[in-house]
């Protein structure tokens, strides 16, 4: 942002995809108002994709980043959540996977910026569930189709893979989750009859 | 929405996700320092160049298949004049007993046949000429 930057306006009730198409044209406003929208979204998924909160925030700012600079290159025919996570997945996986000789930062094995984020609750959280038993790509789709409510079709795109990929994926995925939620349920009944 | 999606929702939005007022004023820092990407001019020229150079190479390639086929279609195709090399009539066709000599055009190979002939004729006549002046000559 060459110019002033410009503050997000609580009451802009434009589409994601408008505000996308005003920033495209020069507004620092529109997209000023894209990042408060996305920024805590984005933020919750990147806990849950990297090993620490330090890197999760610094994959969000390279996603704002990056998509502000290649703005011009978003095609409007897609949802705007899909294009910034497919931006934002690509950093968690940069970060996941760093360059050769880069300087790495040495991160706490026993610190879980998930569990960190997760507020006291009175069962185990679903997501902490989800991690144990479901490949990142597994995890990644079910967030984008029921956290971000993507479609099928969107969590395909947004993760560089075909609509059939997505739709077998999900279903695996919920089935795992599923029973792994009844293995977990017999096993607190079990302990409470001893 | 099924018990299993209702959770999974539930239970995202209890993760912690605010953005620190530092990380906030971080992200527009960068922001304002990052330079967007034009539709990048240079791009913009290899795109015309590259538009360019394939145009001019399909013009030079359908004018080089017009004019090899406007050359051949003023050439008429040259039936070659075919002389027979042989009359062969089959003996066995009643009343064709006349054998056509052949007419091949063979003189390069059989030049020597005919000259070695001449020579052997010669000789012939001498042999004869010889016996008959043995025999004048004996008688």
């Amino acid at each position: 942002m060459t110019r002033k930057p410009a503050e997000s306006d609580a009451n802009d009730e434009r589409s994601d995809e408008q505000l996308a198409d005003a920033a495209k044209e020069g507004s620092d406003a529109a997209f000023a108002e894209l990042v408060a929208r996305y920024q805590e979204r984005l933020l919750r998924f990147l806990l849950t994709r990297c090993a620490s909160r330090a890197d999760a925030e610094d994959a969000l700012q390279d996603t704002f980043i990056n998509a502000y600079r290649y703005l011009a290159s978003f095609d409007p025919r897609w949802r705007f959540s899909t294009w910034i996570y497919r931006i934002g997945i690509r950093n968690a996986l940069r970060l996941a996977r760093p360059a050769t000789g880069a300087e790495v930062d040495v991160v706490d094995p026993s610190a879980d910026p998930l569990k960190d984020a997760i507020r006291a609750s009175d069962r185990d959280n679903l997501w902490l569930t989800a991690r144990e038993v479901l490949s990142a790509d597994a995890y990644t789709a079910l967030w984008l189709r029921y956290v971000e409510d993507l479609s099928v079709r969107e969590v395909g795109d947004a993760m560089e893979r075909n609509t059939s990929w997505a739709k077998v994926t999900l279903l695996r995925a919920r089935n795992r989750v599923g029973a792994a939620i009844t293995a977990q349920q017999g096993a607190a009944e079990g302990e409470m009859y001893g | 929405m099924d018990n299993l999606e209702r959770r999974l929702k539930e239970d995202a939005a209890v993760i912690e996700a605010e953005v620190s007022p530092e990380l906030a004023l971080r992200i527009r820092a960068s922001l304002h320092a990052a330079e967007r990407a034009r539709p990048d001019e240079r791009a913009d020229n290899a795109g015309f160049s590259l538009w360019w150079i394939s145009s001019l190479t399909g013009v030079a390639a359908a004018l080089l298949v017009i004019t090899i086929l406007s050359r051949n279609a003023d050439v008429t195709p040259e039936t070659p004049r075919v002389e027979p090399s042989a009359n062969i009539v089959p003996e066995n066709v009643p009343g064709n007993d006349v054998f056509m000599p052949l007419n091949a055009e063979t003189a390069e190979l059989t030049g020597p046949l005919e000259e070695e002939l001449e020579r052997l004729k010669s000789d012939l006549e001498k042999a004869r000429e010889s016996v008959e002046r043995d025999l004048r000559e004996s008688f």
